[in-house]
């Protein structure tokens, strides 16, 4: 009879997949992932809330927790071991220059850049802003609806971000990621859209609206209004803190995975970027600017047991394989 | 390993057929998929035109493992003279559209492995990958562009293999 199993041998990985979702701050509630239930997900289509950010390279796990001897008797001799401090950090690589991953990236808030009013004084974050146009009922995370002189002001190829107008408020402000914490009132009505993370590609535009190359983060709320960006911007310096759930697959040759789930992560160093020659022969040659970030990982209490922990490391074995 | 070999050549014969349904030879008056294991036909006097070309070349072993790694180094070569209602002027052309057609047919890195030698094929229990193709230079000769691209294949020994 033929053997229905085999010994599998140490996974043989090409690369790390990184998926985040973000956590809500108000609500101290981090997305999690459960490998058991989740665990076969297609890596082209995470389950929501969690959003891919594609290969990253240079994944490197630090843990930093430390331990200490109990010592007991004449002379002493280790009794016991306890926990005295519980810390991790993770530092990755990204390939790609994009709305997340730039924020990830970087020790601070991330803003988006609005297309400025004309004639305005300049700013380093970006000029008072041209208006904000009305998003119409009836919109979505991939369509939003406007009226057909609002539409027209839009082409395809333009950046949009979607958000509420500020209104005086304090706390964390944007949806469904908190752009930035306010400690005092402001007073640009565009500060929710200069943080928010709702921001995408337009595609094509009709009369009705505009069709997005890639949906939201999430369906425009009731009183959302629109404005073009030309770009995004971060600061060294500042107050707040991103915070993160990060997830990190790695998928073996023969379909196993290993998983790194990070419930809540913080950058904890200011914007780098690494330049690596695309032709090692010309080190002097082009070169790719890849975003590097450097995170602290958080403790959670796990319901289970209530033990503290910063991180999950699930394995899924390959089909027939010993375990 | 003649099953990782024999899973590896179906894998790129059967996704070329997909990317590039056109791309044929014709063998012992049969047509068939444009891509031959040079060591499974009768020798070739000069490797044929616009068809993929699989030549088995080094072989390691590690038996250090619970269950014994095999990597294959599978040489792919592949040329052209372009086409004749071109006159041939589109050589360069027909090259890139077989550069392309290789880096799809290995992607992905992956294949489940099976056993050829029974009727019908029967599924084993691992699958055979491999890494990243490393692309050689175009060799010119006269009106003759040949590129060849070097890929190691790995499996594991399964129990009867």
């Amino acid at each position: 009879m033929a053997a229905n199993w085999f010994s599998a041998p140490a996974p043989v990985a090409r690369r790390v997949q990184g998926f985040f979702g973000p956590v809500n701050r108000v609500a101290q509630s981090p997305v999690l992932f459960d490998p058991a239930e989740q665990g076969g997900f297609n890596l082209d289509a995470p389950p929501a809330p969690w959003i891919s950010l594609g290969w990253i390279q240079g994944f490197t796990r630090k843990p930093g927790s430390k331990s200490a001897p109990v010592m007991t008797g004449i002379p002493a001799a280790t009794l016991e071991q306890v926990r005295e401090t519980l810390e991790a950090q993770l530092s990755v690589q990204f390939l790609s220059w994009t709305k997340l991953t730039m924020a990830l990236a970087t020790g601070s808030q991330h803003m988006n850049l609005l297309l400025p009013a004309s004639g305005v004084v300049a700013a380093a974050d970006g000029a008072t802003a041209a208006p904000a146009v009305v998003v119409q009922t009836g919109s979505t995370a991939a369509f939003v609806a406007l009226a057909a002189t609002d539409a027209a002001k839009f082409v395809p190829g333009s950046i949009v971000a979607v958000d509420a107008d500020y209104t005086g408020q304090t706390g964390y402000v944007g949806a469904p990621v908190s752009g930035a914490y306010v400690r005092q009132p402001l007073t640009d009505i565009d500060y929710i859209r200069r943080v928010t993370f709702n921001v995408a590609l337009v595609s094509q535009v009709s009369s009705t609206g505009l069709t997005l190359a890639e949906p939201l983060l999430s369906a425009p709320a009731t009183g959302a209004k629109l404005q073009a960006v030309t770009g995004f911007v971060d600061r060294e310096g500042g107050s707040f803190y991103h915070e993160w759930s990060a997830l990190f697959v790695m998928q073996g040759s023969q379909g196993e995975r290993i998983f790194f789930h990070y419930p809540r992560l913080q950058s904890m160093v200011g914007a780098e970027e690494t330049a690596i020659p695309l032709n090692g022969k010309n080190q002097a040659g082009q070169a790719r600017v890849l975003l590097k970030g450097q995170f602290l990982a958080l403790a959670v209490t796990d319901p289970l047991d209530g033990e503290h922990v910063v991180c999950y490391r699930s394995f899924l074995p390959a089909h027939n394989a010993l375990v | 390993m003649q099953n990782a070999k024999d899973s590896y050549y179906m894998a790129l014969r059967t996704r070329l057929t997909a990317i590039n349904p056109e791309r044929t030879i014709l063998v012992r008056g049969a047509v068939r998929p444009g891509i031959l294991v040079e060591e499974a036909e009768a020798p070739f006097s000069q490797l044929p035109n616009d068809v993929f070309v699989l030549r088995w070349l080094g072989l390691g072993v590690d038996v250090d493992l619970d269950s014994t790694m095999a990597a294959e180094e599978c040489e792919i070569i592949y040329q052209t003279c372009g086409t004749q209602s071109f006159g041939g002027l589109d050589r360069g052309r027909s090259l890139s559209e077989m550069d392309e057609e290789l880096v799809d047919m290995l992607t992905p890195f992956c294949t489940p492995k099976l056993n050829y030698s029974a009727t019908p094929p029967a599924a084993m229990l691992t699958q055979v990958f491999w890494d990243e193709p490393g692309l050689g230079p175009i060799v010119i000769q006269r009106d003759r562009l040949t590129r060849s691209a070097k890929v190691m294949v790995y499996s594991y020994q399964e129990q009867g293999e």
